[in-house]
């Protein structure tokens, strides 16, 4: 049994069985995909799901419309009543042809205008070596009128990022409108893993992201983990949690250092990217990689943190929070920044709540929204750690609570490092429980919170190999908020509002 | 007149030489205060051999507009560099200070045209910018030059620094120092206007409008922009700081300056700018009255 309580509706219940399970709007909507069941004899069809959390009994609720051999593939859009719901229905029509009727913006998402029409990638028709070429109807959304002009900026930038093209309708120096284009780099993760075993795959889990390989291995293993029905040992649960808080301050501490960027205030700058190195060195002696990559396996972890990396972990957590401390005074001090940072990209706790928007981008705007206090996993519900919100969220907000955040994630670290210590089963035999996963069938999903909010997995196995696997990172739900939090404010704030956010476009280039 | 010219043409070619150096001075203070190692400081000596042997690329929807913009600037650039007093002292007699102002006001309008003419996004927001800066900026360096000019009785750079090398601390040359100083942050394209070593393409201003350009016309722009930049230094030493020193350590003391307060600040919210402004130009309207 899953964990999590689903409901099997005909399509054309979908969308009303959806609405109760959002309980109007306060049961955020934690994802939405598809799935291709042709080759199962009990559907052969189509499926989407639709998850959603509840906040209140901490659990995970979800409803799944089966399309029957035959059936048309169309349902009635969910977004006009759950507008978090937009971006995924576009992509379950680009990657599987199920029409959301009456969707406000049925655009294509993933599959740009280089892709023919009625290419549908993710059913099992498609070979995943398909060589296709051709052309679909995309436009950009842009307002328009008098004096009304276009900016186009991207998708090769002038700094060394990733891919994203962004169309600004300008009235002068004020952003009217903000369309996005992203996904140009989609890379079939979700394809290519299909048919493999959990540990085949895990390479490719752990690169989905490099800012965040710690949160989405961690994601995926528990999924999987609870399909095979295993409980892994404490001690690994301990030291997967301390890599996730370690990978958190790394992250926050480069976007702290990566916000000023966006108003060139340079020791800032400095500051900040001296103290992400010494944390990724610090991530290379504990993984011997800088990403943290290798260490979390299905069913535990492969190596042991010792005594003197837990002097090594504890030296440089005392170096990083006195430079965090010197950037807060800098950033506080420096009449010139705050004027910059506050009241600028301005997101509101309705539309958090709406976007059913996730982490730093969410809880900034006072939207209480953080799968470690949410859902008891890994060793969150033994640490003592504040959920931390700010009201205005604009951009100062966002950098006030991450070094909030990092406050609380110092001690955590301090209290996990503690706990190792005092932890005497230790003996590296015992960090992983052995799983044969040729005999594993089901479906699960997995969820932890990385440095931008949740990353969320649902995985389908069948006889051990991926049925489906469906990947959504915590940059999904928050994108569609950056282009709501420019309007208003002038174009050249955009960089610090989009740095603000400090979201990721290999997460959803999946 | 003739020798004058001569005299002038020596002095622009001189600081023509010099200025990409000063920049490199300017970057390395601003990485010696973040604690970096930074580019050295004959970077962009290599930055415009670079740009110099690089082929010319321009969109064929252009004018001679774009093509002529980067030569004007540089040739307005070196025109006012050949008027600056305090170097060869006595010898240059020409260059009004209006003159002098509004020959860069000329490179600058080339500019804005260029960066107009390829009729990219990014050009005509760099030109607007630039124009909604420079019309500021122009009332507040007109108002540094009556300050002198009725110090002096004279609107010629070279009769305003007869005793450039005396020690004088007043309060009209203070705030007038100081605003000068201001003014000449917003004009060369420094922070807290403008912020010089930004590749955030939304929010730049000068290095807007070069977008379109590349090759040779870029380094005329690049080679024009430091050697305004030059040119203020030392209008700055010769008019507004009253030391008795030698110009070449008033330029380099400025250079620092500047470093040391790009490090300090960070990019003001562009509709701010004219708060700055305003600060500069009541300043000098203080110090004209108080003169």
């Amino acid at each position: 049994m899953a964990d999590w309580s689903l409901k099997v509706v005909k399509p054309e219940n979908f969308r009303g069985t959806a609405n109760i399970l959002s309980n109007g709007g306060k049961n955020p909507l934690t994802a939405m995909f598809g799935r291709d069941e042709t080759e199962n004899p009990d559907v052969k069809g189509y499926a989407i799901y639709a998850v959603f959390e509840n906040l209140s009994e901490h659990k995970m609720e979800a409803v799944k419309a089966v399309f029957g051999e035959g059936e048309s593939l169309c349902y009635e859009s969910l977004t006009s009543v759950i507008p978090a719901a937009v971006w995924y229905e576009r992509e379950i029509q680009d990657m599987f042809g199920i029409v959301p009727q009456n969707h406000p913006d049925p655009r294509p998402l993933v599959l740009h205008d280089t892709f023919p029409e009625g290419f549908y990638p993710l059913r099992k028709t498609v070979d995943r070596d398909a060589d296709v070429h051709g052309t679909r109807r995309m436009d950009m959304s842009v307002a328009k009128g008098e004096g009304v002009y276009e900016v186009p900026v991207g998708p090769i930038h002038a700094g060394i990022i990733e891919p994203g093209h962004f169309r600004f309708s300008q009235a002068g120096e004020s952003m009217l409108q903000l369309d996005a284009r992203l996904f140009y780099t989609h890379r079939g993760l979700e394809k290519i893993m299909e048919g493999k075993t959990p540990e085949e795959v895990l390479p490719i889990v752990e690169r989905i992201c490099g800012a965040c390989s710690i949160a989405n291995t961690w994601s995926f293993c528990q999924a999987v983990e609870k399909i095979a029905g295993v409980k892994i040992p404490r001690r690994a649960e301990i030291i997967r949690t301390l890599l996730m808080e370690i990978e958190r301050i790394t992250n926050h501490v480069g976007d702290l250092g990566n916000i000023p960027a966006g108003v060139g205030f340079n020791p800032a700058i400095s500051l900040g990217g001296r103290t992400k190195e010494m944390l990724m060195r610090l991530q290379e002696r504990i993984a011997g990689n800088r990403f943290l990559r290798g260490v979390i396996v299905p069913g535990g972890v492969r190596q042991d943190i010792d005594s003197a990396l837990l002097n090594d972990i504890a030296d440089i957590m005392d170096k990083t929070k006195a430079n965090v401390s010197d950037l807060s005074e800098m950033f506080a001090q420096q009449a010139n920044f705050q004027n910059r940072v506050r009241t600028t990209g301005v997101v509101r706790k309705n539309t958090a709540v709406d976007l059913a928007m996730v982490g730093v981008g969410a809880r900034a705007s006072g939207f209480a929204h953080d799968s470690r206090k949410d859902f008891a996993y890994g060793l969150y519900p033994e640490l003592d750690f504040k959920l931390v919100t700010e009201k205005t969220g604009d951009v100062a907000a966002r950098l006030a609570l991450r070094i909030a955040e990092l406050k609380e994630s110092f001690a955590l670290v301090q209290q996990l490092c503690n706990l190792l210590k005092a932890d005497k089963s230790n003996e590296s035999s015992n960090l992983t429980v052995q799983i044969d996963w040729s005999t594993v069938s089901g479906e699960d999903w997995g969820l932890s919170e990385s440095a931008r909010g949740s990353n969320f997995q649902f995985v389908a196995l069948q006889d051990g190999k991926i049925d489906r696997i469906f990947v959504r990172s915590a940059s999904y739900p928050n994108w569609p908020a950056v282009t709501i939090a420019v309007q208003g404010d002038i174009i050249p704030d955009f960089p610090l509002i989009n740095k603000s956010f400090e979201l990721c476009y290999a997460c959803i280039d999946r | 007149m003739a020798f004058s010219f001569y005299h002038g043409a020596v002095q622009a070619l001189c600081l023509l030489i010099c200025a990409p150096l000063i920049a490199g001075i300017v970057n390395k203070t601003k990485a010696f205060l973040q604690k970096r190692q930074g580019a050295s400081i004959f970077q962009e000596y290599f930055d415009l051999w670079k740009w110099w042997r690089k082929p010319v690329f321009v969109t064929k929807y252009t004018s001679w507009v774009f093509l002529a913009a980067p030569i004007v600037y540089l040739v307005t650039s070196i025109m006012a560099a050949m008027m600056l007093p305090g170097l060869l002292q006595g010898n240059i007699r020409f260059g009004d200070a209006f003159v002098f102002v509004y020959v860069l006001a000329l490179g600058r309008f080339f500019m804005t045209l260029g960066s107009l003419d390829s009729a990219t996004a990014f050009g005509g927001m760099g030109g607007s910018r630039e124009i909604y800066i420079s019309v500021l900026v122009e009332p507040a360096v007109m108002l540094a030059v009556l300050l002198n000019a009725s110090r002096y009785g004279s609107t010629m750079l070279s009769q305003m620094v007869i005793d450039y090398n005396a020690f004088y601390f007043t309060v009209p040359a203070v705030l007038g120092s100081v605003a000068f100083f201001l003014v000449m942050l917003a004009e060369n394209s420094r922070l807290p206007v403008d912020n010089p070593d930004t590749h955030l393409e939304l929010t730049m201003i000068h290095e807007c409008m070069t977008l379109e350009y590349s090759g040779r016309l870029l380094s005329y722009i690049h080679l024009g922009s430091m050697l305004k930049m030059l040119s203020f230094f030392v209008l700055f030493g010769a008019l507004y700081l009253p030391l008795p020193l030698p110009m070449v350590v008033k330029v380099l003391m400025t250079a620092l300056l500047v470093g040391l307060v790009e490090i300090l600040n960070n990019k003001m919210r562009l509709f701010k700018v004219r708060v700055y402004l305003a600060a500069a130009v009541i300043m000098l309207a203080v110090a004209i009255i108080a003169q």
